[in-house]
């Protein structure tokens, strides 16, 4: 078993919200993300999927059809937009480095064919990332 | 919605890993009182000279949790940047780890040894079982990696 990782690039703008919330407890909670008028970053984007190579070609997955994938499923919709007003998943989820790798892993999960979703690791800064591979817990 | 039927009709919480980076400076020397001095520069070469040298070590800490749907975060992620300052950084940066952090009848400071120390300085100070991995570089092309299951048999080389 292989494992691959591709790396992309998207820029978006978000703020922390939770709209059961008055306006003083998010400020109390979030902090400057709260900021009404919102804040950006340039995320780095890691996805790592797992299979055996193909006989015939070598390959667990052709690396341009996987950048392919994540920019259709997650660049085009992500990149340059407002991530609370611009992509419908954060309508009702805040929009934490959490949960957009949350969001990542399903979008792409059901999309690959051949090989397994392994981990998708989201940079929101040089000094910050986070890493989901699929699983879950007791519901919090 | 009774807490029951929402478990039933939703699957749990995500559970998610959250990585801080950080950097710190520090001065050390490896050296083990209990060797000879021909015995502790035959084991630890450069890293033995007496006047000590020194490396900017960089820390990554991980924990991991289910993200709340309250805040959409893991429990414990907003608060591991001051716990990581207050309890390691502060101490740390641009101190003499021999002279300063690691006792003189301790084990000698390499940073295996470091990474051990920093582990027990951030498990109680992080909620119960959320720290998951430590990652110490003391330079970009030598890191030290350690979880929970290192922990048990962790005490580093005596010294005495």
């Amino acid at each position: 078993m292989i494992r691959l990782t591709k790396r992309v690039e998207f820029c978006a703008a978000h703020r922390y919200v939770n709209p059961r919330w008055s306006e003083e407890e998010n400020r109390r909670v979030f902090g400057r993300d709260a900021n009404p008028n919102g804040h950006g970053h340039n995320y780095v984007l890691e996805v790592t999927i797992q299979g055996e190579p193909s006989p015939d070609t070598g390959m667990v997955m052709d690396l341009k059809a996987l950048k392919d994938l994540i920019v259709e499923t997650v660049v085009d919709r992500f990149d340059h937009r407002h991530l609370n007003l611009d992509v419908p998943y954060f309508k009702e989820k805040i929009p934490t480095p959490e949960n957009l790798a949350v969001v990542i892993w399903e979008l792409l999960e059901p999309r690959l064919d051949g090989c397994r979703l392994d981990r998708i690791r989201l940079y929101e800064d040089e000094s910050c990332f986070v890493e989901y591979a699929g699983e879950r817990g007791e519901r919090v | 919605m009774p807490e029951s039927e929402a478990n039933v009709s939703e699957p749990g919480s995500p559970v998610v890993e959250i990585t801080r980076a950080f950097r710190f400076s520090a001065a050390h020397r490896l050296n083990n009182p209990r060797f000879s001095a021909a015995e502790n520069r035959r084991i630890y070469g450069r890293c033995n000279n007496p006047n000590g040298h020194g490396h900017t070590y960089r820390l990554e800490v991980t924990i991991r949790g289910p993200v709340s749907s309250d805040t959409g975060w893991v429990e414990g992620g907003q608060t591991l940047e001051a716990v990581v300052r207050a309890a390691v950084l502060d101490r740390f940066d641009r101190a003499n780890l021999d002279r300063e952090i690691v006792s003189e009848d301790g084990p000698t400071g390499t940073t295996e040894v470091l990474a051990g120390l920093i582990w027990r300085l951030l498990d109680g100070n992080l909620p119960a079982e959320c720290l998951c991995r430590l990652r110490l570089e003391e330079t970009p092309n030598n890191f030290f990696e350690m979880d929970r299951t290192g922990l048990a048999s962790f005490g580093g080389p005596k010294r005495k």
